[in-house]
Formats: structure tokens, sequence, C-alpha cells
């Protein structure tokens, strides 16, 4: 029996005053690698912020890792997000610093003081996406697949109990995507628990994995037809 | 190619911060030389106070002795700046170099009473002081008479206090002026770094952590610009001493300290409290908000 690292409960999410998605019910156990797929403006994420603590939750009942979502606390959301890896569909990165630095800024960030340490720690991370001799240039120097990689080693920085990838392969190339697909599953295969937004079936048809479906303010688990 | 792109990049950087920079020189220099203004205003107000003249006038018949104890008592007195005997020949002297004629020669005799003209400190030149002041030299009984103009005294009191108080309103409008404007500077230069703080946040970095560098550099911008601002009132300060050293700027060096202390301290506070402000701004909004 594995242990569940979010678990939502009748969980209805707002964005403004609209209703987003009511009666949420959800449970991603560790290891897991989850899909949840869905048109757009169907309230992926939103529902992917609530996780992450961009929108309050105000109804229902939230556990993500340690934190209860419902009673989360401003001064809490930057210490839940290192329990998280968040990667993101326009990558985010720091344009005005290099990759490397980019990644040391979130190790001092998060508390890490030791320079051989924290300098180790990137270059693993980077190797794990294969961009470990890319660690000098910028992000606009980069292609968007390598600045998409970039993101995730940045999101592995902290050894996350869960990844969530909000549309990580939405401004790739279907070739890019496959790649940087390759580099999440490689990913979940050591341990990592993913849940990963995405509107490319493409993607699910060639990785079948555990699939939510977000329509018409509800989500459900899809079962696919194998084959 | 990359290196030329990245020069244009640190230049247009460069040249964003140069204007911050210069506002906060600006702002800061203008409110330096108002402050400059304002420590002098009282050294002129102080100048033409200490002009009054309060005259004693004395009898005849008063011994050399009492003439020269009431000279000492006054000159020990803490609300006296000078004092200065004037014989009834010096008076008649001046009176002649003043209407060109002698009048003596259609008087006679000397008319004139020996006297002493008693030039008081700024602080004490006020209605009420003089009149005790007038009182107690006239209760001697070798004084004949004390004469002093009450209606300047007055007007002079009321002008000093009008003026003060509009160059204080004057002050106010500058200072706020001042955090006005450095704090829209920061505010744009912090404005164009708002994705980049949320990205910060997203990635777990405290508010703290995140405000610290944007506070810091903002300071250290200040500081700059503090330091342009005294070098620049430095010059005005030097210039006018040498132009006008009358003025005595220079007299009271610990208040030109002060004042560059003070300007200074400005400099690195409002540059502080308006990047914590704005950071706090973009830190607290949701990202969904950093799009209006």
């Amino acid at each position: 029996m594995s242990t569940p690292i979010l678990q939502l409960k009748d969980v209805s999410i707002y964005q403004g005053d609209s209703l987003v998605l009511s009666k949420v019910n959800v449970e991603i156990n560790k290891g897991d690698f989850v899909y949840l797929i869905g048109k757009t403006g169907t309230g992926k994420s939103s529902f992917m912020k609530t996780l992450y603590g961009d929108l309050p939750l105000t109804e229902g009942e939230g556990h993500i890792v340690d934190f209860n979502l419902k009673t989360l606390k401003e001064s809490d959301i930057p210490y839940l997000r290192r329990k998280l890896g968040v990667v993101f569909q326009d990558f985010k990165l720091l344009s005005d610093s290099t990759v490397n630095d980019n990644l040391l800024f979130v190790l001092r960030a998060t508390g890490w003081k030791d320079k051989a340490e924290m300098n180790a720690r990137v270059e693993q991370v980077l190797s794990k996406v294969g961009m470990k001799t890319q660690g000098f240039k910028y992000p606009h120097e980069l292609s968007g697949g390598e600045q998409q990689r970039v993101a995730i080693a940045r999101a592995l920085l902290n050894n996350p109990e869960l990844i969530l990838a909000d549309e990580p392969t939405g401004n790739l190339d279907p070739q890019t995507s496959i790649e940087v697909m390759e580099v999440l599953q490689e990913i979940n295969k050591n341990g990592n628990t993913i849940l990963m937004a995405t509107h490319d079936y493409a993607l699910l048809l060639k990785y079948p994995s555990k699939t939510l479906k977000c329509d018409e303010n509800q989500v459900f688990e899809v079962v696919q037809r194998k084959g | 190619m990359s290196s030329y792109f990245e020069k244009v990049q640190k230049r247009r950087l460069i040249s964003s911060y140069f204007s911050v920079v210069l506002s906060i020189a600006l702002v800061l220099f203008l409110l330096g030389l108002l402050g400059m203004l304002v420590l002098n205003a009282k050294k002129v107000s102080d100048h033409f106070k200490e002009q009054v003249v309060v005259t004693i006038y004395l009898k005849e018949t008063a011994k050399e002795v009492e003439i020269k104890q009431l000279e000492k008592s006054l000159a020990m007195a803490d609300y006296v700046k000078s004092i200065e005997y004037v014989s009834k020949e010096q008076a008649a002297e001046f009176l002649k170099e003043e209407n060109g004629e002698d009048f003596m020669d259609f008087v006679g005799y000397n008319p004139l009473q020996n006297s002493i003209d008693v030039h008081l400190k700024a602080d004490f030149v006020t209605s009420e002081h003089l009149e005790k002041i007038a009182e107690e030299a006239t209760s001697k009984d070798f004084v004949d008479e004390v004469t002093y103009d009450n209606d300047l005294v007055n007007l002079m009191n009321e002008n000093v206090k009008k003026i003060s108080f509009w160059v204080l309103v004057i002050s106010g409008i500058f200072t706020l002026i001042a955090v006005l404007l450095i704090n829209s500077s920061i505010r744009l230069a912090v404005y164009s770094k708002r994705f980049t703080i949320k990205t910060m946040q997203m990635v777990g970095a405290t508010k703290q952590f995140i405000r610290r560098p944007f506070v810091w550099k903002s300071v250290r911008l200040g500081i700059i610009g503090a330091a342009l601002a005294l070098i620049g009132m430095g010059i005005v300060l030097y210039n006018l001493n040498k132009t006008f050293p009358e003025l005595e700027l220079l007299s009271k060096p610990f208040l030109v300290v002060l004042l560059f202390a003070v300007v200074f301290t400005l400099g690195i506070i409002i540059t502080w409290i308006s990047t914590h402000i704005a950071t706090q701004r973009f830190l607290n909004l949701k990202t969904d908000d950093l799009y209006y």
C-alpha cells in the first residue's frame, strides 16, 4: 500500500468568482505518473495553481505532501513549493542569469549554504536532463526544449516529493516534446511522483499511464484502451 | 555576435539605473540646497536682528565709575552681543557727517547726550525682552532714557515667523516630491522585474529572500545618488562661500556636516522604504494579476 502524496476531497476551485471545478476527488500515490487532460479553459491550470498555492483552496479538503491546503498560510507557501517541483509551459527561467545561476539561485533561496555541495547538485540535475555542458549559457541562447530541460532540472533540485508539470510540452514541437517526455519518464522511473497537465494526446498514447480528465467542471479518471 | 548583444543589453541596463541615480541625486541635491537655505535663513534673520540697537542715554551727571560699571554689567549679561560707548562728541561728529552740516554752528552748544549702544543676541530681540532690559537700565538714576525701535522689532519678528513658516512648507513639499519621484523610479525598476519576482516565488524562495537583493541594489543606487548630491552641494557651498564670505556659511561646521549626513541618510531611507513597498506589492500579487 503506497501512501498518498496528494489527496483532494470535495474540492471546488474558483477563478475569481466563477466556479471552474467542483467536487474534485483525487488521490495520487507515491511513484505515480498521472496525466491531467482536458481542453483549454477546463481548469487544468487552475487545478495546478491550487496545488502549488497560487490559488487559495476555499472549499473542500486538500492535502499535498505534508501541507493542508485549506489551512495553508501565506508564509508557508514557499516551504510547500520547496517540496514540489513545478514545471511550466513557458519555462519561467530567470532570463538575466545563466543556467547555472538559475539553479544556484534556487538552491540559495531554499537554504543551501555549502558552495561545493551546491555546484555538485547543479551538475547532478543537469546531467539527469542531459544539459551538463550548457550551464554557462543564458536561457535565451537555448532552444525551447533545452530551456524546458533546465526547468525540469530546476524542479528536481530539492528532491521534490511531487513534480507538477503544467503543459511542459505545450510550447514544443512533437519531436522535442518526446525528448522532454523521455526525461520525465526517466525521472518517474527513479521514484519521483509526477502530475502532468497536457492536451497532447499523442504523448498519452505513446506513454500510457493513469489519466484524469477535466471536463464540464468535473475531474474524473479515464480508462485508456490499450493497444 | 552575442557579445555585441550583451554589450547593448548592459548599456541599456546601465542607462536605466542611471536615470534612477540621477533622479535621486537631483532631488536630494535640491533638498540639500533648501536645507542650507533653512540653516542660513536663521543666520540671516539673526544677522538682521542683531542690528537692532538699544540706546541707553546717560545723564550729564553720570559719573565715569557708574558708566564703567554699567558697561561691565551689560557686557557680562547673557543677552548682550556687544556694547559700544558713544560720547556726545562722537555722536555730534556722526551727525555732522550724516547731515553734511555742523548743527553746533547754529545751536551753539552740543545738546547730545553720552550714550551706550547695546546690540542684543538674536534670540533676545523680542518686545518683551527689550522692555525688560529697558526697565532695568532706566531704574538706574544716572540713566536718562532708553530707546529702541519697537515697531521695527515687531515687524521683523513677524516677518521672520512668516518666512520660516513658508520655508518649512516648501521643504515639506520638496521632501514629498523627493519621496514620490524616487519612489516612482524605483517602482518602475521593480515593475520591470515582476515576472522574475514571481518566478522566484514559484521555486520556493521566501519573500524576504527575494526582497533582499532588490533592496540592497536600490540602496546602493541611493548611496551613489546621495553621494552625487553631496558633491553638488559641496561645490555650491564652496562657491557661495567664496562669493559671499560675509554669510559665514561654514561658520558652524557641525551643522553643515549634520545637513550632509541627513541628506545621505534620506537617500538610503527613501530608497529602502520605496523598494520594500514596491517589491512587497508584486510579491503579494497572484500570478494572474501581473498581466494588468
